[in-house]
């Protein structure tokens, strides 16, 4: 039947001082899943992380991590994880090379088993024949995958990757992402922090955090199902958006209103009729104004909770 | 069993990778590189040519306003030797103190008219030396100098008067080990300690704190290396390059200061050997307290300076000082590397008088290893 999830969090809550950085988050995470956790800057995604890596200790409640107690056994825990921080993941003065051979040593790698895996992640990298580069010469997208070769070196059940695609152009993020779906057909489980929501739609299932709260856990499909419900128009208006905005927010009818880019995400419930909206605008002297069905996005979930979250916590 | 030996295999591996990515840093630093091995040579060569105790042609004014053959022989007496040598002669006492104010002259001999007359008559002859005291050691030893040269003139003017060709005794003081009381030899073990503990210091304070400050021991936290793996396996490095410098200042001792080598060589890198890892230590403790590179260098250079040059027993003797730094010099590692050198350098003992010596130091280094453990915890938040 099923095995034990590989991640198993309850509870677990971390204070600085008078700031609660996570608070009583609980979650599980199945083996071989792409967990996706979102949140904005300063939510408690790389705290959360620090403490399921060992790291950190954590304030209060629990965490078992490929079987090991994150608070009781931390060195079995980073023997049996990959970890790709947000800050740092390489030593820019070294090679390549030095690199990879740094972090197998570290990971009690050695002899022909250590230059199997050195291999395994230039090949990862793609980086065979620059294997005597300087780190620091390698565009972004290139030493985040070398980074992601390094974390993989001694072959981890479990990979965290904080924000591996912070500052890396599209093309290399979707490069990289491709990597981080083979590796879970291969049965790796990864852990993985953004705050591009895009890239969210990847993931098996998806944590929001908010405030240090996991406000939402589910599928990328099942959250805006949940979160976004009724129907979803982009309006879009000659004019500009804001006095359409001012409008349709007192609408009757109408659920939610976000701006989107140039346009607006206009919520309605399921049943509203779109022309009836537009009708109101026209009758406001808002003219030419545009209704198009949209599929919502995650970003449009994101917004929601946050929303909600912001109400809540006045 | 061979879980145990596993584990230690493990632990063998993941420190010799510190120290394999340490000696990496390092090699790419050429200009860390460079300074680690060109200081010694420059602090040694400037230390051992400037800062010496050997007093030498001190600048002398002779006054001799009695032109005797007396007068001539005690003025000889003073410049015979190469401890004073004659920059004017004249017949003013006013002119010697004029050149005293300039410094041209740091020492003034003045025999006075009728000198001779009073030493064949049984009357007192008295001869003035007048010595600038602003300068403390050319002064102390001037005067030294002096009192040795006076009591041998009279001593041979007695001997004279009363018909004997030598003086009734002949005191003499033999120096052992260091016959000539060169200051060179005694000095290069000191210097040995400014330059091991400066460099060695220096060097591992910013280690851990650049790790730190670049974000990059938060990734070596997330891998299986532990605290101590982390601290030795980086000393492993500067070991070496500590070596080398030991290398240098010894071969540059001899070479250039004819500092001798009465005991055996391998001691004097054992001895060394421990002071360094006690250094290296001390550097890695301040890291891992500071975590912070521009702190660490600043407090660095505070801990290893004026210990070493003041509490080694280099320059000033540690048995005259106040209690409060008898005992801060007997915590401290250098005062035990001098004495240590000293005694194998210049007396050439054994093994067995060293370890003295040597059991300190490495109490010092387990201590603060122990201490930087302690406070090098895995959270890094």
């Amino acid at each position: 039947m099923s095995t034990p999830p590989i991640i198993e969090v309850r509870d677990l809550s971390k204070r600085f001082g008078s700031f609660q950085a996570v608070n009583k988050v609980s979650f599980h995470v199945e083996r071989g899943e792409i967990f996706g956790y979102l949140g904005a800057n300063g939510a408690g995604k790389s705290t959360t992380i620090r403490m399921l890596t060992g790291l950190l200790a954590p304030s209060s409640g629990s965490a078992t991590v490929a079987g090991a107690d994150i608070a009781s056994e931390p060195t079995r825990v980073k023997r049996a994880i990959g970890y790709m921080s947000q800050r740092f993941s390489l030593y820019l003065d070294l090679s390549v090379e030095e690199n990879l051979r740094f972090f197998a040593g570290a990971y009690g790698l050695s002899g022909a088993h250590r230059e199997r895996r050195v291999h395994a992640a230039l090949e990862l990298a793609g980086l065979h024949d620059r294997r005597r580069v300087t780190t620091r010469d390698l565009p972004g997208g290139i030493r985040q995958r070398l980074a992601l070769g390094s974390a993989l070196l001694h072959e981890p059940a479990i990979v965290f990757l904080d924000e591996p695609t912070a500052g890396v152009d599209p093309a290399a993020r979707r490069g990289f992402w491709r990597v981080i779906r083979d590796l879970a057909a291969q049965g790796t489980t990864v852990f993985v922090t953004t705050h591009h929501l895009d890239e969210a739609e990847y993931c098996a299932r998806v944590g929001l955090m908010v405030d240090g709260r996991l406000v939402a856990l589910d599928t990328p499909q099942g959250l805006k199902t949940a979160h976004v419900p009724g129907s979803l128009y982009a309006v879009e208006s000659p004019e500009g958006t804001r006095a359409a905005a001012a409008l349709l927010t007192d609408a009757p009818g109408v659920l939610a209103v976000e701006p989107f880019g140039q346009r607006l995400h206009v919520r309605v419930q399921g049943s509203a009729d779109p022309l009836r909206f537009q009708n109101l605008l026209t009758s406001r002297g808002v003219l030419g104004a545009t209704f198009e069905p949209v599929e919502p996005t995650l970003e449009d979930v994101f917004l929601a909770l946050v929303g909600d979250a912001g109400k809540a916590t006045p | 069993m061979k879980q145990l030996k596993q584990q230690l295999r493990a632990m063998l591996l993941r420190t010799l990778a510190m120290s394999y990515k340490e000696l990496m840093h390092i090699l790419r630093d050429k200009q860390m590189l460079g300074f680690a091995l060109v200081m010694p040579v420059m602090l040694i060569l400037l230390f051992g040519f400037a800062v010496s105790f050997d007093v030498e042609r001190v600048p002398l004014v002779l006054v001799d306003q009695d032109h005797t053959p007396a007068s001539r022989a005690l003025a000889d007496a003073f410049t015979a030797s190469r401890t004073f040598e004659v920059v004017a002669q004249t017949e003013q006492p006013a002119e010697a103190e004029r050149m005293f104010r300039s410094g041209a002259a740091k020492v003034a001999l003045v025999v006075p008219a009728g000198f001779a007359k009073a030493s064949l008559h049984d009357s007192e002859a008295v001869a003035q030396l007048l010595v600038d005291g602003a300068d403390n050691t050319t002064a102390s030893v001037a005067l030294g100098y002096a009192n040795a040269v006076a009591l041998a003139s009279s001593q041979r003017s007695f001997a004279a008067a009363m018909g004997r060709a030598e003086p009734p005794i002949d005191a003499r003081v033999r120096t052992f080990f260091n016959p000539g009381l060169k200051s060179s030899v005694f000095l290069v073990p000191g210097l040995m300690v400014m330059v091991l503990s400066m460099m060695a210091v220096m060097l591992t304070a910013l280690t851990v704190a650049r790790e730190y400050e670049r974000g990059s021991m938060e990734q070596l936290f997330a891998t299986p290396v532990g605290r101590l793996e982390v601290m030795l396996g980086k000393l492993g490095p500067y070991f070496v390059i500590g070596e080398v410098q030991v290398l240098l200042v010894l071969t540059l001792g001899v070479g250039i200061f004819d500092v001798p080598v009465q005991g055996s060589v391998a001691l004097v890198f054992a001895v060394s050997s421990v002071f360094l890892l006690a250094m290296l230590m001390q550097g890695m403790f301040i890291s891992v307290m500071t975590r912070n590179q521009m702190l660490a260098s600043q407090i660095a250079a505070i801990t290893t300076f004026l210990p070493s040059l003041l509490l080694s027993g280099f320059i000033f003797p540690i048995d005259s000082m106040p209690p409060p730094l008898r005992v801060l010099a007997s915590i401290l590692p250098p005062r035990y590397l001098v004495h240590g050198l000293r005694a194998v350098l210049l007396r050439g003992v054994g093994f067995a008088d060293v370890v003295r010596d040597m059991a300190p130091m490495l109490a010092f280094f387990l201590v603060l290893l122990a201490l930087a453990a302690r406070k090098f915890r895995r959270e890094v938040a």
